[in-house]
């Protein structure tokens, strides 16, 4: 399992979207990556599988499962999930992603995962 | 259907480009044209698929002049799953295990949450070719491990139809080049194989449709009863073979042409009833359902001919909202044999009746000699008493009315057994009446006098609102509806009710109604009412014996006098029975 730091906690009214942005910029690219080897749907069923694993954890993360990741609205996502602290909503985000590269290592073991793993660090980083 | 094939050429191109190699301008349009041929042979292959079998080949093919691997699987999403492994040769059963376990876990990280690898090892189709690499069967593999692998969704129009998995016992075998030339395969491979998975659906459902076509046609065939299929103009366009043997019956030959026109056989071949089989079509045609009707096919000198019975009803094209039947189906049954038990039971009746009828006669000769004789000896009696001034009544007094009830009771057999005698004469159509001129009212009185001394209790009025009463009919006849409808009308009325018989005059016939204050019939009932030997069956009406006979022959009387007869009924408060007669028989009825 490959391993990256999640975001440092906020408590700014503003902190879900931005949060949840940056994650859902983090799959966006994952999905450039990863079609060209795999096709389009792919990085779809990736975080759909992934969402599925990690719901029990992070029931939040369920309609995932259901909903494709190119359909979230950040602002909508946001207040569905008042109830759930920061430090949840972070650690699940996290999870989630993580899963999707578990995933794409069942997939194509360590030939397209580990590079991108390395670039979605770096552009999750550098979110303010 | 379209793949993500083409959606991908770019990403795919730089695999090309590294793969065959780039230098220069010529070598560049040489190693695109070899690229094209080369992905138009892997067309060619999957195209050319139309089973599975054939699909594994090609995928095997295809894959094998790229690289060197071990095995490929296809899993199928489904239920249950479909999972082929294709070997390039011979696997030890742990390096299969292993594959099936990467499968598993890689179809849960696809979307197949569902499949586990037990459930995998049981569906798995190890489908190896026949033409195995010889030189690998010399020196068969001892791997037990997978040393390498590729699992590839197989998509169709963004949707994921199943995972193409390469597995290799070397670590290393695949780059991230192969990888994008096996997605451009497994694209192929996942349009080739929807084509198979339509291609099987089609052949299933052809199949199941063919058998259910041939277990209709096998139905059909074994029929009892004939079954006619016309097209929209009317023409038989097909017909069981039980049809076919009752047209044989009646002498239609239907070999002529095909379909045959109903009408235009019934003109050429002059049988009358194609003519009104032809009929029922068309009324089936202008969309009505015809229950039972009942055609003569047989031939006249026939002691009971050929009867059939028909139903006929409109077909609908189900695929198309066209008002206008497509055709008809129609059912012919031969009833010939009932129509044969009828006519011995009708004949067995009518012997019975004849054999009833003698005694009745002589019974009814006597009683009335009883009567007349006690009547004369009442009056000598009476006048004895007038003269000596007793009051006493005569013991005779109580004979007479209880020979008055017997006559009375005998004049009711005999109506009865009149009935019984009418119903083969109206069932085959001998129903002879004796005109002559007579009075109405004589006849409703006579029956009205002898229906009360059987009915003590009930009370009969004769209502004449008539000026003239005279009539051409069968006086006997006429007398027999109005004791049968009276006969009921006093059945069906509880004691000290009253019965009233009435007599109206309209245009050129006489208007007879028979009122009472019985049981009355439900409105269930009102369509059967004149059909013979029916009889209602309800709790009120239990209680009373019949034959129902009655109304039976006396609508058959009633409408060979060229009348008509009806009525109108209140469950628990009474029925009206009427009927008309003309005061001179129509020309046509005597004609008859």
């Amino acid at each position: 399992m490959m391993h990256m730091s999640s975001m440092s906690d906020n408590s700014s009214s503003v902190y879900y979207e931005k949060v949840v942005e940056s994650y859902l910029k983090a799959i966006w690219l994952i999905d450039d990556r990863v079609t060209p080897f795999l096709g389009k749907a792919t990085t779809r069923v990736l975080v759909q599988g992934a969402a599925r694993r990690v719901s029990n954890q992070y029931p939040f993360l369920h309609f995932l499962v259901k909903m494709p990741y190119t359909e979230v609205v950040p602002a909508v996502i946001k207040e569905q999930w008042s109830s759930i602290t920061p430090q949840e909503l972070t650690q699940g985000l996290h999870a989630l992603l993580q899963e999707c590269f578990a995933g794409l290592k069942e997939l194509t073991g360590d030939l397209i995962g580990p590079p991108l793993f390395d670039e979605v660090r770096r552009q999750l980083e550098q979110t303010p | 259907m379209e793949g993500s094939v083409q959606s991908q050429s770019n990403a795919t191109e730089s695999a090309y480009r590294s793969f065959i190699g780039q230098n220069g301008d010529g070598d560049h349009l040489t190693a695109l044209r070899h690229q094209m041929d080369q992905l138009n042979t892997i067309g060619k292959r999957f195209v050319a698929a139309i089973d599975r079998f054939q699909l594994h080949r090609a995928l095997l093919a295809t894959l094998q002049e790229l690289y060197s691997f071990s095995a490929c699987s296809i899993l199928l999403k489904g239920n249950p799953f479909e999972l082929s492994i294709i070997p390039r040769y011979p696997l030890t059963g742990p390096f299969i295990q292993a594959m099936i376990q990467s499968i598993a876990r890689a179809g849960s990280v696809i979307g197949f949450p569902d499949v586990t690898p037990e459930e995998l090892a049981v569906v798995a189709d190890l489908d190896a070719p026949d033409d195995l690499a010889p030189s690998f069967i010399n020196t068969p593999s001892t791997a037990t491990e997978i040393g390498d692998f590729l699992n590839i969704p197989l998509t169709v129009e963004s949707r994921i139809i199943g995972m193409l998995s390469l597995f290799d016992e070397h670590e290393g075998t695949f780059d991230t080049e192969l990888l994008q030339l096996t997605t451009m395969i497994a694209d192929y491979a996942a349009v080739a194989l929807e084509n198979v998975r339509l291609h099987e659906r089609e052949i299933a459902l052809w199949q199941d449709a063919e058998q259910e076509r041939q277990r209709l046609e096998l139905i059909i065939s074994s029929m009892a009863e004939g079954l006619l299929i016309t097209n929209a103009q009317g023409a038989i366009s097909s017909l069981n073979s039980s049809a076919q043997h009752l047209f044989a019956q009646a002498e239609v030959d239907l070999k002529r042409e095909t379909p045959t026109s109903l009408r235009k056989l019934a003109t050429s071949t002059n049988v009358n009833w194609l003519s009104d089989l032809a009929d029922i079509v068309d009324q089936a045609l202008a969309g009505n359902i015809v229950m039972h009707r009942e055609l003569i096919a047989g031939f006249a000198g026939d002691s009971v001919p050929l009867t059939l019975s028909i139903s006929a009803a409109p077909l609908h094209d189900a695929s198309k909202n066209i008002m206008r039947p497509i055709g008809v189906v129609a059912v012919l049954n031969d009833t010939t044999s009932s129509k044969q038990i009828e006519k011995l039971k009708d004949e067995f009746v009518s012997v019975v009746s004849h054999e009833l009828r003698t005694p009745l006669t002589a019974i009814k000769g006597y009683t009335q000699h009883l009567i007349r004789r006690i009547e004369r000896r009442l009056r000598e009696a009476r006048q004895r008493q007038q003269n000596t001034g007793s009051l006493a009544e005569h013991p005779e007094s109580y004979d007479l009315r209880s020979l008055n009830i017997v006559q009375s009771e005998t004049e009711h057999l005999e109506r009865l057994v009149s009935d019984l005698l009418d119903l083969s004469r109206v069932q085959w159509g001998e129903l002879d009446l004796q005109y002559t001129s007579f009075y109405l009212t004589d006849v409703l009185a006579e029956r009205v006098r002898l229906a009360q001394v059987s009915a003590e209790q009930h009370t009969i009025f004769l209502d004449i609102q008539a000026q003239d009463s005279r009539i051409v009919a069968d006086q006997l006849r006429v007398g027999q509806v109005v004791g049968n409808i009276l006969d009921n009308a006093i059945k069906f009325s509880p004691p000290g009710r009253q019965v009233t018989v009435k007599l109206q005059e309209q245009d050129n016939e006489y208007f007879i109604s028979i009122i009472d204050q019985g049981i009355g019939i439900n409105p269930e009932y009102l369509d059967r009412i004149f059909e013979r030997f029916y009889r209602v069956r309800n709790t009120a009406s239990r209680q009373y014996a019949g034959i129902g006979m009655g109304l039976f022959v006396a609508k058959a009387i009633v409408e060979a006098h060229g009348g008509s007869i009806g009525f109108s009924s209140n469950p628990g408060t009474g029925s009206k029975f009427y009927f008309t007669l003309p005061r001179v028989p129509h020309t046509s009825v005597l004609q008859l």
